[in-house]
């Protein structure tokens, strides 16, 4: 699991982190996968975060046309030449 | 500590009450739950970003038919450091039915220079074409061959370069939260802003605040003596300290009311590259139902965002996110008639909000609305946010994928002390010196984003408890803030 997505499931509130966790447990799991894609609420929990993870990654990304640390390396320029906060 | 007043929450409503009271004169001490967060920390990712600049890591949930995902911000500058930053002034016709139905006299001559004020303070400006980028130009295109009303949306931003992560803490301080505005301005008015500041009761004796008590990080207790205490908590949070503090219940109007926007969007695939993520996520709406209770405002994100909201599955979801940059999005909100509630359990927000009849009707209208937007615009294939093979027709509550915005109206303002929490100049009913200065006080959806609102209130209760002269007279007792721990 990426450290972005482990921090995000880890700010949930309990009850929430440990259902998702479970859920994202079964989502690795053919069986588990079947089992979810009986409950469509459930698994689109679980897809979210899964996704929300995966595309997080940044070489990704950047095939996809999106660089974080670019965007953020700009900011911190812009802040520093403009003395912004 | 002493002071004149407290303020407890450093978002919307805090802020500016701090800053205002503390320029006038008055001694305020500001209690923030969350941090103060330092744009060198954000990382423009929006999994670690949710996690440390929402409450409860974005995962806030409400639970009703369908269950909604409430992101609310946590920390100096609340929910308006990572919102997108779009400004509205309360439409008049809300003011309107606020005076009538309320017995709120606050019309649009009276809110004026409240609302210029804010305005001058966060620097707010129309979106520009450019900066808009090509995610707006879709939408556009789209509502001008439709003949829609539309529009570039006003923001608070300055020197805005379209990083496309206002949601996720802006990376160049562009936009203009609260926590680079006005807590600055009330700091160097002398406000003493603490934060990790949890507070648990506000003091009563004889009906009269004598200020508030919280709990520090590791045990720690921090009293403030102050005969005004301002809530700015927000409102899912402030009605539980009211609660807590039995304080605001007369009315039996407290931590109901709940209104919410719900909101749902739709992508589509265009021929052209737009790059969602480069310009202004939120930087055009189309109002052409916003008399049916209907907005629709832009909205975008980086690839993981962009991910995780795309409504497909397996293949086809792998093959629209490969064709990322081709992907347009716009969102649908809605003015809610439905009615939630807030309640406490194990110390934490449970919240009710079922969707009404009436406002899964106005999604049914919205979501066909929105898809011929996008064929309009030429799009080759639209994603609407409902499971396969429902039209928007017959979608049901749970057919939708809703996230809900704006919490508004849990500690409503009404002249009445039987109808409402708080009077029109936002003191609450039944006790002297407690004050809401939140979206909890708003008695009813606005239909468009509310920051401005909130900080125009703020700004007319710090005036007005400037203006009256009713400062407790501690300014001038030369008291030194002192730690109880």
């Amino acid at each position: 699991m990426s450290t972005g997505l482990e921090s995000f499931l880890a700010a949930a509130p309990w009850p929430q982190q440990a259902g998702l966790r479970v859920l994202l447990a079964l989502m690795r799991r053919p069986r588990g996968a079947a089992l979810l894609a009986r409950v469509p609420s459930l698994e689109q929990a679980a897809r979210s975060a899964l996704l929300l993870g995966r595309y997080d990654d940044p070489a990704l990304a950047r095939t996809l046309g999106w660089d974080a640390a670019a965007v953020v390396a700009r900011g911190r320029e812009l802040r520093r030449s403009e003395g912004r906060a | 500590m002493n002071a004149d007043i407290c303020i407890v929450g450093g978002g919307a409503g805090g802020a500016v009450a701090a800053a205002e009271l503390a320029e006038g004169g008055a001694r305020v001490v500001l209690l923030e739950q969350g941090a103060e967060h330092d744009a060198d920390n954000f990382s423009a990712r929006p999994p670690e970003m949710l996690a440390r600049l929402y409450r409860d890591g974005g995962q806030t949930l409400t639970l009703g038919k369908p269950p909604m995902l409430l992101p609310l911000g946590r920390g100096i500058g609340g929910t308006t450091m990572i919102n997108s930053g779009t400004c509205f002034r309360t439409p008049a016709h809300v003011l309107e039915r606020w005076t009538e139905e309320f017995g709120l006299e606050l019309d649009e001559e009276t809110l004026r220079p409240c609302f210029e004020r804010v305005e001058q303070a966060l620097s707010v400006g129309e979106v520009t074409p450019e900066l808009a980028g090509a995610n707006a130009a879709v939408a556009r295109r789209g509502a001008e061959r439709l003949g829609w009303s539309h529009g570039y949306l006003s923001r608070n931003a300055r020197g805005c370069v379209g990083s496309g992560v206002c949601v996720f803490g802006c990376p160049t301080s562009a936009k203009q939260h609260t926590g680079i505005t006005y807590i600055p301005r009330a700091r160097a008015a002398g406000a003493e802003i603490v934060t990790g500041a949890d507070v648990r009761e506000i003091v009563l004796e004889r009906g009269q605040t004598q200020g508030v008590r919280a709990r520090l990080a590791g045990g720690r207790t921090l009293a403030v003596r102050a005969p005004r205490v301002i809530v700015a908590c927000g409102a899912i949070h402030t009605p539980l300290l009211l609660a807590r503090s039995s304080i605001g219940g007369g009315s039996g109007q407290l931590a109901s009311n709940l209104s919410l926007h719900p909101a749902t969007a739709a992508f589509a695939l265009m021929d052209e590259q737009v790059d969602m993520a480069r310009g202004v996520p939120q930087s055009f709406y189309v109002d052409e139902f916003a008399a049916e209770g209907i907005m629709f405002e832009g909205v975008a994100g980086p690839p993981a965002y962009a991910a995780m909201s795309l409504p497909l599955s397996g293949e086809r979801h792998a093959q629209a996110m490969a064709n990322y940059r081709h992907l347009a999005q716009f969102g649908l909100m809605v003015s809610d008639s439905s009615r939630g509630q807030v309640r406490s359990l194990g110390g934490r927000p449970l919240i009710r909000y079922d969707l009404a009849h009436e406002d899964i009707r106005k999604f049914r209208t919205g979501l066909a609305r929105l898809e011929e937007l996008f064929l309009a615009a030429g799009a080759r294939e639209v994603y609407l946010p409902l499971p396969d093979g429902v039209r928007p027709e017959q979608a049901r509550a749970r057919d939708l994928k809703l996230m809900a915005f704006h919490p508004l109206g849990t500690a409503r303002a009404d002249a009445r002390p039987s109808h409402g929490v708080t009077d029109g100049g936002l003191a609450v009913h039944g006790v002297s010196g407690v004050y809401v200065a939140d979206g909890s006080v708003v008695p009813s959806a606005l239909g468009v984003n509310p920051q401005m609102t909130i900080m125009a209130l703020a700004t007319r209760l710090a005036m007005r408890l400037l203006d009256a002269d009713r400062l407790a007279p501690l300014a001038a007792s030369g008291a030194q803030p002192n730690l109880e721990s």
